[in-house]
């Protein structure tokens, strides 16, 4: 009996402790601020580890839809172009670049004597290469239709490449950049056909070392890269860890040295403590209500600018956002390249009754709100029922399950018969270009469900000119002048209620410089750097 | 004995069978198209009918499922949507994570629910049992993930003695395998003291008594003894339903199992994933109530199989 009552008392000791656990934690919080301010983390050797929220899908850019496998994909693999911390186009593995002034022909000229990491040079070749099964239509790959215009692709000299588009594309140079655009080793594609996305040859900084999809990506330093100057860390890791807590535990114990993302309702927790930093940075994650243009009465422009003075958008990020985002001024977020401000609809209650009342719609209007079934969506949703009750909207919020809402949203054939009266959703333009910050979700019946993603069923004459003249020309001034004309247009004719730009958040460890989020939300990791 | 042993194992096949043709309704039933899915975001309409023509999805849903079944037959569980990788390759690599967490978290739940119950059942409303029975409901009350987050904070951040996560060494297995256990184990617990009970109030301990065994044979040899067909059965279920692994568990140590591979992949209509995981849950649950009858041949010598 004795050895019994050991077990018994065992267990309630890890009880207790678990129950000590509780309540150390809470009064920890003011002892580790005091000890943790502004201390300086450290660590040793030159190994990171970052702490991410899914599993890499793919290490084929080139077949790669999400951006955190793109984060990966662009520490081993390099394009011609890329882009800087604000989403600016920089020269990569191309020198310069120039285009005709149709948009139809795009020059590169590239960096010499760069090797892949298997020891294939790079040049002209592995370029076309790459980009001959990027444009091939049965190639099967997910990223092919970025490059579907490209008609062919010439191998001018040893280093330099010449592209012919099908059509006038003025935004081809962003698409350039995007990380789909990433160059395989040509031998790589060869000996590995469609097995590439798990044996990633690249010219970048890191190698690729080991890839086990539910524990994680090991790369090491390639230490014959064409930049002298980095990389400065021997490997990293990328692990897995999907619950938010986790992750902040990880960076607490510095079993990470990075993590992201970091949930906004624990940014105050940690930040500044335990040699932990918090970065937040504006995103070009957009996040709108979408009114059905074709079904009353949101077919009145009144009625749309309306809801537009009716939501407090301090508000709405105060409380759905925690602070951690801007006040969206346009269709698309300032690091958007051609981004125009406009004039903010000002929250105010009035002006929305009255707009409505010039409408005709009378109080007690009932609205059906679509949209995702995550906490934060859903709290999303909540708040603009709340605030549309001030202005007599009886909204009901109808959360959905991604597939389910995809379901309802796709499969409808003809837009008289979308159900859909007001839908909460985001997006993020990966190529950084206005043109598919816009096109995709405004631009006229070309872009209607089930084509693309204009749930707004916005069909505007002159809007759609002004779309499709900023794709005419390479020539950035004129690009620029329809695009700030077509943000003007949209933002008086409000086919959404404009919201919120979101920040990325990232967590890290105070020694950590050189990784950053990029406004995509993908990850740089290229000049990591331990201090 | 052989005999129905054999017996059962054959009658494993149709079972199978019958399941796989319900996993496969049921699967292809959820709302959600999967080439959308699969294809993104910001994918176009060429895009998804592209996607669903290299995933075969383009075909009468008949079609896909004697496919399904030719491949199945062959040991072929198709490709994972999502990754493209061998559905054999997903699964197998995320089916040891969680049979050792499984084990390990089984085995001591059992030990200490046992003693536990027994304890409870004999100081029954003395403060032992009252301790105990205060313990299995706390075990079986705490959130598994609130408790795996506070184990984090302590073991982890503040002590520093355990990982907070992964699987890298044994010290890893410590914090996930205590969480998991803690609900089973609450349930053994409460399960063998009022099964334990019963037994403890029968003629046959009464007789053992007068002859003048000891208390402690008397609990542990006879009472026990008879007290564990509803415990064994009890048990047998929960191992079952660990070995499907736990998306919450998983998540909180972010453990590579079987459980957050389910959820990942219903989130994203990835078909042969879910089917494979079905059906080998399938398997699973077979095959322990199969264990489970054999012990109770043993538990019970009066159960007799034909």
């Amino acid at each position: 009996m004795k050895k019994t009552y050991g077990w018994l008392s065992a267990f309630v000791l890890v009880l207790l402790l678990v129950l000590v656990g509780c309540s150390d934690s809470g009064s920890k919080e003011g002892a580790t601020e005091k000890e943790g301010d502004g201390k300086k983390a450290t660590k040793e050797g030159k190994d990171l580890v970052i702490a991410v929220a899914d599993n890499f899908t793919t290490l084929d850019p080139h077949d790669t839809n999400d951006t955190l496998s793109n984060s990966a994909e662009k520490t081993m693999m390099e394009g011609l172009l890329g882009f800087d911390e604000k989403m600016t186009v920089v020269p990569l593995l191309a020198e310069e670049y120039k285009a005709n002034d149709e948009a139809t022909e795009f020059t590169f000229k590239l960096r010499e004597n760069v090797k892949f990491h298997d020891g294939t040079p790079f040049n002209a070749e592995a370029v076309k290469v790459n980009f001959d099964r990027l444009a091939d239509p049965n190639s099967g790959l997910k990223r092919h239709s970025l490059f579907a215009l490209i008609k062919s692709t010439e191998v001018l000299s040893d280093y330099e490449v010449k592209f012919t588009l099908s059509e006038p594309f003025g935004a081809m140079i962003n698409t350039f950049a995007h990380p789909a655009a990433l160059i395989h080793s040509p031998k790589a594609l060869e000996e590995f056909g469609d097995e590439v996305g798990k044996n990633p040859v690249g010219t970048g900084p890191f190698k690729f070392v080991e890839w086990k999809p539910s524990e994680g990506l090991k790369i090491v330093k390639n230490d014959d890269y064409w930049n002298e100057e980095f990389p400065k860390v021997d490997s990293i890791t990328f692990k897995p860890v999907s619950e938010n807590g986790s992750r902040i535990a990880m960076l607490q114990t510095g079993e990470a040295d990075f993590i992201y993302p970091v949930p906004t309702e624990q940014v105050e927790g940690v930040n500044g403590k335990n040699g932990i930093e918090v970065d937040s940075k504006p995103s070009i994650v957009v996040r709108y209500m979408a009114m059905n243009t074709m079904k009353k009465p949101y077919d009145d422009v009144k009625v749309r600018q309306a809801l537009n003075y009716a939501i407090n958008k301090d508000a709405f990020i105060k409380v759905v956002m925690n602070g951690q985002g801007e006040k969206l001024d346009s269709v698309i977020a300032p690091d958007v390249q051609f981004y125009s401000q406009q004039e903010l609809y000002e929250f105010n209650l009035e002006k929305a009754k009255e707009l409505l009342k010039e409408a005709g719609v009378k109080e007690g209007l009932k609205a059906k709100l679509w949209g995702g079934n995550s906490s934060s969506t859903v709290k999303a949703m909540e708040f603009l029922q709340q605030q549309l009750a001030a202005v007599g909207i009886e909204v009901e919020v109808v959360p959905m399950e991604s597939g389910t809402l995809s379901d309802k949203i796709w499969s409808v054939q003809n837009a008289d018969d979308a159900e859909l009266e007001l839908y909460y959703g985001g997006w993020s333009p990966s190529t950084g270009d206005a043109d598919w910050g816009i096109r995709p979700l405004l631009g006229g019946a070309d872009a209607f469900p089930p084509k693309s993603y204009n749930v707004s069923y916005y069909d505007n004459e002159e809007a759609n000119k002004l779309i499709s003249a900023g794709l005419q020309t390479a020539d950035e001034n004129k690009r620029a002048e329809a695009y700030a004309d077509v943000q003007k247009l949209l933002w008086e004719d409000a086919p959404w209620v404009f919201l919120s730009a979101d920040n990325t958040l990232a967590g890290k460890k105070n020694y950590l410089k050189g990784v950053y989020l990029l406004p995509d939300g993908s990850l740089s990791v290229s000049e990591a750097e331990i201090e | 004995m052989l005999r129905f042993l054999g017996k059962r194992l054959l009658q494993i096949i149709p079972i199978l069978i019958l399941v796989s043709i319900f996993i496969f309704l049921f699967v292809h039933m959820i709302p959600g198209d999967p080439a959308r899915l699969v294809a993104g975001e910001d994918a176009t309409i060429e895009d998804v009918e592209l996607v669903r023509k290299e995933l075969g999805l383009d075909k009468p849903i008949t079609e896909q499922y004697i496919t399904y079944m030719k491949n199945l037959f062959q040991g072929d569980f198709g490709k994972s949507l999502k990754t493209n990788r061998d559905v054999s390759y997903e699964i197998g690599e995320r089916f040891m994570p969680t049979f050792w967490l499984t084990v390990w978290s089984m085995s001591w739940a059992v030990v200490a629910g046992l003693i536990i119950g027994v304890i409870s059942a004999t100081k029954r409303n003395k403060w032992q049992d009252y301790l105990g029975m205060f313990g299995a409901v706390s075990g079986l009350s705490l959130p598994s993930f609130w408790l795996g987050l506070m184990l984090i904070q302590l073991f982890a951040v503040t002590l520093g003695w355990l990982p907070s996560g992964g699987m890298d060494s044994w010290k890893s297995y410590i914090l996930p395998a205590f969480t998991l256990g803690t609900g089973v184990a609450a349930v053994v617990a409460r399960f063998t003291r009022s099964s334990l009970m019963d037994v403890l109030k029968e003629d046959y301990i009464r007789t053992g008594r007068s002859k003048g065994l000891n208390e402690r044979r008397i609990t542990w040899g006879h009472g026990l003894r008879n007290a564990m067909i509803p415990v064994v059965t009890m048990t047998g279920l929960q191992f079952g339903f660990l070995l499907g692994g736990s998306v919450v568990i998983e998540s909180v140590f972010s453990w590579p199992g079987l459980g957050k591979l389910l959820i990942d992949s219903v989130a994203y209509r990835d078909y042969p994933v879910i089917q494979a995981e079905m059906l080998i849950f399938a398997l699973e649950f077979i095959l322990i109530n199969l264990v489970v009858d054999l012990l109770y041949g043993i538990l019970n010598p009066q159960i007799r199989y034909e």
